[in-house]
């Protein structure tokens, strides 16, 4: 039967070769499990934090390890930006005991595996999701870091307030959480600050025509102060520059979304706008220091600030190893709910006091001539940030 | 077609035969016990990988639940897709609904109320256990796929697969709308995880038997016959809007009992995890298994999920086998995936499975006990004034009269020959009689009835059969299923249709070959099915659309023979186009000749044949007899 040996030949290759990756790693190992999107709609976001992630890896084990003491090895799964993925990967992850868990930018997959890793008492970090129940509905194993959405709504309304807007337009989109609850909490946020929302409209992700929104808001009397949206692309270039062609001249707040070059070559109808973003690169900052690091290790232009946000999370996991009682499990788990101020490369990171979502500096930047400037770099106050 | 001359000779028996019943009874059970022997094996293959795979594999049970999963999908999708042969894109919209039903009713009220504050009432607070909401999901899913399968089932081909899409879009809309019930484009999470080894097991290995002996069932067959040629199936009698409906509402069933299963796997998900990417995946899978087979449908799942399993291992490694390293490779799944659906797409564009199903060897006997036997003719002997009359049928194309008051009739135990040029109108003629196409006046009516402006499978049950001058056969199905598709205009009875079958094909010497493909077929032999599957209907009057076509003389010969065997062993009207005047002459009690769409002789066949007006018709067409 030289087909049936054939046949459990390969059997065997097979199975050699799933059982090789469960691989466990030495005793004195930091075992970092990722469970991210490298690939799909998600890896615009999971494969530059990934970056990021590893340079400070390198830097760190070249230091002797996270706290100089536990030499960290990555465990690296693809979830091809599939929630089912990102499940099967966690358990994997789980069952091989890996001291810490990251998941994708993104909430569905984050919490679906959270849930996983909160029950197995695994210290779980969102690369980049901003949604602040991720935190608030896996529970108290699962860490962002990246400035969510309501803290950015907080700075975007606080904002507008100082500037004396009384009154806003919000458009929003009921297709993503991030275009959805980011208006929402602005809304809040700045009828807390005294503000007026006036209307508040929705639009469909990729309609490109908004000529039914503009009309409405050029209707409007009076005017708005200032219109809100976090539409991203294509739809925040087309509806700026319906707006503005429309002859409707009111200042437009923005979220991280379009913190993109695209923004950038808009011209002159994006004059003007702000928008938030999780860091800037001013001269001296250490942003730019870490921008030109970056670069020198890697040969390529750091493009988003999603590389600097994965950076941190190694500075995040190297602080709290140092004063943690173990490196895993309920020791890593309080040693990072207790961090304060740590000197990340956007600024100070603070989890003392939060539900898990990081109270840290978020930047307000403006578009003139095709280039942003910092308007100011500011840290919410975590009691009034709008409640998830 | 030789076997066709003793027919006279067994009409004596008949009567008997199926007075004695007990030659029925036993061969029909045995093909229901076939189906399910089909499905248990098939069940205990999927059962025994699965096994295999939860044992010995590290994370096994976790890879052999997703396998489970995928493939309860997968089968929901072929149960519609599979036998219709509209592929739908709609079904992750479908499972989407399934694990939100199923998500809501199963929820700790604790966590329901942080998660979903505007809840209304009557779903609060449930936290029912998986196999009671799973019943909330199957008659959910009832109602959902009598919703949206009443404009559906109306619709064929490329419209109907357009539609699917459209529902997967509104079912999305809905679900990101429905902010109260889903938490809309934010991710629903607090989902108990409910979906466990003996569960998914359980629900998948039904659906293998539910899908298995749907395709078997009498809706199944007839679905899969209007996917074969829906002109042909409702000339036969089969109303293609009604049993494509039924496929879709048990599909829509299965396809919210596998979204439970998906979404208390994942614990969160938000509509997103329910739209295009997942509908890539599902009808990926069914097409490289097999668009056409349950069986199909669980080599692909099995296929492609252990090619992305392997890949996702392989792309992670940092060295190939310890040999040499290697740095991680991620998008080797996608790409796997990609190249699986290409290759084949472009080698089997049936699938791996093709069309068959995994059969088992054992009990091909069974079609033996039927040898012997013969239908019954079921036609009742016909009263006086019965007759089928044409009158004053007109058609209009345009400015052109492809058919101009033309009137005339038969009686049963007639054979009538419609003659006349190429281009004359026959086959339009036949196509205004049976309802293929409307005309613009006149009237048909059989035995007193009025069937003008009734749908065609109306006409079929009134008794008008026909075949087509390209022939018409369900080219995917067997011989055997091709006659019992027709046969079930007159029983219910899956059992008996396929005993009447059998009984057919043995008396058109299709017997041997009752298990083929019917595209696989030579020439002579799809005429014989397209006759004897016309034949099952039981018609009163049969309309043969230039049976002769493509024949030697000596085919042609035999073929008058057996024109008249069925003439005189069924007792019913014959209607006979051709272009062939020998063998019109030859088998036609009266000729009626028609030229440019007008009547222009009727009668027997010396008076026609010496008629001038059909004379000079046919010199003038320089297509002379």
């Amino acid at each position: 039967m030289p087909m049936l040996r054939k046949n459990t030949r390969r059997a065997a290759l097979a199975l050699s070769l799933l059982a090789s990756t469960a691989g466990f790693a030495a005793a004195e190992d930091f075992v970092l499990g990722l469970a991210t999107g490298q690939t799909g709609g998600l890896a615009a976001y999971d494969q530059p934090s990934l970056a990021g992630l590893k340079l400070a890896i390198d830097e760190i084990n070249a230091r002797g390890g996270l706290g100089g003491k536990y030499p960290v090895k990555l465990e690296i799964k693809d979830t091809r930006s599939d929630t089912a993925a990102a499940v099967q990967a966690a358990q994997e992850l789980v069952d091989q005991g890996v001291n810490a868990i990251i998941t994708p930018c993104d909430a569905d997959p984050s919490i679906a595996a959270g849930q996983i890793t909160q029950g197995a008492e695994i210290p779980t970090f969102t690369f980049c999701g901003s949604t602040p129940t991720i935190t608030s509905a896996v529970g108290d194993f699962m860490f962002g870091t990246y400035p969510a959405d309501n803290a950015q709504a907080l700075v975007l309304a606080e904002f507008a307030a100082k500037k004396g807007y009384k009154s806003a337009y919000v458009l929003k989109s009921a297709d993503s959480a991030y275009t959805l609850k980011l208006p929402e909490y602005f809304a809040t946020a700045f009828e807390a600050a005294g503000g007026k929302v006036l209307e508040q409209s929705t639009y469909t992700m990729g309609q490109q025509d908004f000529g039914a929104e503009v009309t409405k808001i050029k209707g409007l009397n009076p005017q708005p102060d200032v219109i809100m949206t976090a539409a991203y692309e294509p739809d925040f270039p087309a509806f700026i520059k319906q707006l503005r062609a429309a002859g409707v001249t009111a200042p437009v707040l923005g979220s991280d979304g379009i913190d993109t070059p695209t923004t950038l070559s808009l011209g002159s109808v994006a004059d003007g706008l702000v928008h938030t973003t999780a860091g800037f690169a001013v001269p001296g900052s250490s942003l730019e220091a870490f921008n030109a690091k970056y670069k020198q290790a890697t040969g390529k232009e750091p493009d988003t600030v999603y590389i600097a946000n994965g950076y941190e999370i190694g500075l995040i996991l190297d602080a709290a190893a140092k004063v943690a009682a173990s490196p895993r499990g309920r020791d890593l788990r309080d040693a990072i709910a207790n961090l304060e101020n740590v000197e990340g490369v956007t600024g100070p990171i603070t989890y003392k006091g939060t539900a898990g979502m990081p109270v840290r500096s978020i930047s307000l930047v403006e578009v003139k001539g095709g280039a942003r400037s910092l308007v100011e770099a500011v840290v919410p106050e975590a009691a009034k940030v709008p409640a998830p | 077609m030789a076997e066709a001359a003793p027919l006279k000779g067994e009409k004596p028996e008949i009567g008997r035969q199926a007075a004695a019943g007990e030659g029925l009874a036993a061969p029909r059970s045995l093909e229901r016990a076939r189906t399910f022997r089909d499905a248990a094996a098939l069940a205990a293959l999927v059962l025994a990988g699965a096994g295999l795979v939860y044992f010995l594999l590290p994370g096994g049970p976790r890879i052999a639940t997703m396998f489970l999963i995928y493939l309860t999908a997968v089968l929901s999708l072929s149960i519609y897709s599979g036998n219709s042969g509209i592929t739908s894109f709609g079904h992750a919209a479908f499972l989407g609904l399934g694990a939100y039903v199923s998500a809501i009713l199963t929820m700790q009220p604790a966590v329901q109320a942080s998660a979903l504050p505007h809840l209304p009432e009557f779903l609060k607070g449930w936290a029912l256990t998986y196999w009671p909401a799973l019943v909330a999901v199957i008659g959910a899913g009832v109602v959902v796929g009598l919703v949206t399968g009443a404009p559906l089932s109306r619709l064929n081909g490329g419209a109907a697969a357009i539609s699917t899409l459209a529902l997967l879009i509104i079912v999305h809309v809905i679900l990101v709308g429905a902010r109260d019930f889903t938490r809309g484009s934010q991710t629903f999470y607090g989902v108990p995880r409910l979906t466990t080894p003996v569960v998914v097991a359980v629900v998948a290995i039904a659906a293998v038997f539910v899908a298995r002996w749907f395709r078997d069932s009498a809706t199944g067959v007839k679905l899969r016959a209007t996917r074969d040629n829906e002109v042909a199936a409702e000339a036969l009698g089969i109303k293609a809007s009604r049993v494509r409906y039924g496929g879709w509402i048990l599909s829509v069933v299965v396809g919210m009992a596998a979204g439970s299963l998906y979404g208390h796997f994942l614990g969160a998900f938000s509509p997103k995890d329910f739209y295009f990417s997942f509908t890539y995946l599902l009808v990926a899978m069914l097409i490289v298994g097999g668009f056409f087979s349950v069986t199909g449908a669980v080599v692909g799942t099995a296929l492609i999920f252990a090619v992305v399993q392997i890949l996702r291992q392989a792309e992670g490694q940092s060295s190939f086998l310890g040999l040499f390293p290697l740095p991680p490779l991620f998008g080797l799944t996608e790409v796997g995936l990609g190249l699986a659906l290409m290759l084949t797409i472009w080698r089997r564009p049936l699938g791996l499975a093709g069309l068959s199903e995994l059969s088992l060897p054992w009990g091909a006997s069974r079609l033996a006990p039927a040898r012997t036997r013969s239908v019954a003719p079921a036609a009742a002997p016909g009263t006086a004034g019965d007759r089928l009359e044409i009158s004053g049928l007109s058609c209009r194309f345009g400015g052109l009269k492809a058919v101009d008051d033309v009137s005339f009739s038969v009686r049963p135990g007639e054979i009538l020959g419609l003659i006349g040029p190429n281009g004359a109108g026959k086959t339009t003629l036949v196509n205004l009689i049976c309802g293929q196409i409307a005309g613009q006046a006149g009237a048909v009516v059989l035995n007193g009835k009025t069937v003008s402006g009734l749908h065609p499978a109306a006409r079929a049950d009134a008794g008008l059969a026909r075949t087509f001058q390209n022939i018409r056969l369900f080219e995917r199905m067997t011989v055997l299923e091709n006659i019992t598709a027709a046969a079930l205009l007159r029983t219910g009875s899956l059992g008996a249709a396929r005993e009447k079958a059998i009984a057919l094909a043995s008396e058109f010497n299709l017997l041997d070959i009752a298990d083929r493909i019917a595209g696989t077929l030579p020439y002579g032999s799809r005429r014989r099915l397209e006759i004897a599957r016309a034949l099952a209907t039981e018609p009163k009057y049969l309309l043969l659309d230039e049976p002769a076509a493509g024949m030697n003389p000596a085919e042609t010969e035999a073929l008058t023979e057996e024109i008249k065997a069925i003439r005189d062993r069924y007792g019913l009207g014959l209607i006979v186009i051709e272009h062939d005047i020998p063998l019109i002459m030859r088998v036609s009690d009266r000729i009626v000749v028609i030229n440019r769409g007008a009547k222009i002789a009727e009668g027997d066949p010396a008076t026609v044949r010496n008629d001038p007006a059909v004379i000079e018709a046919y010199i003038g067409s320089r297509n002379s007899h």
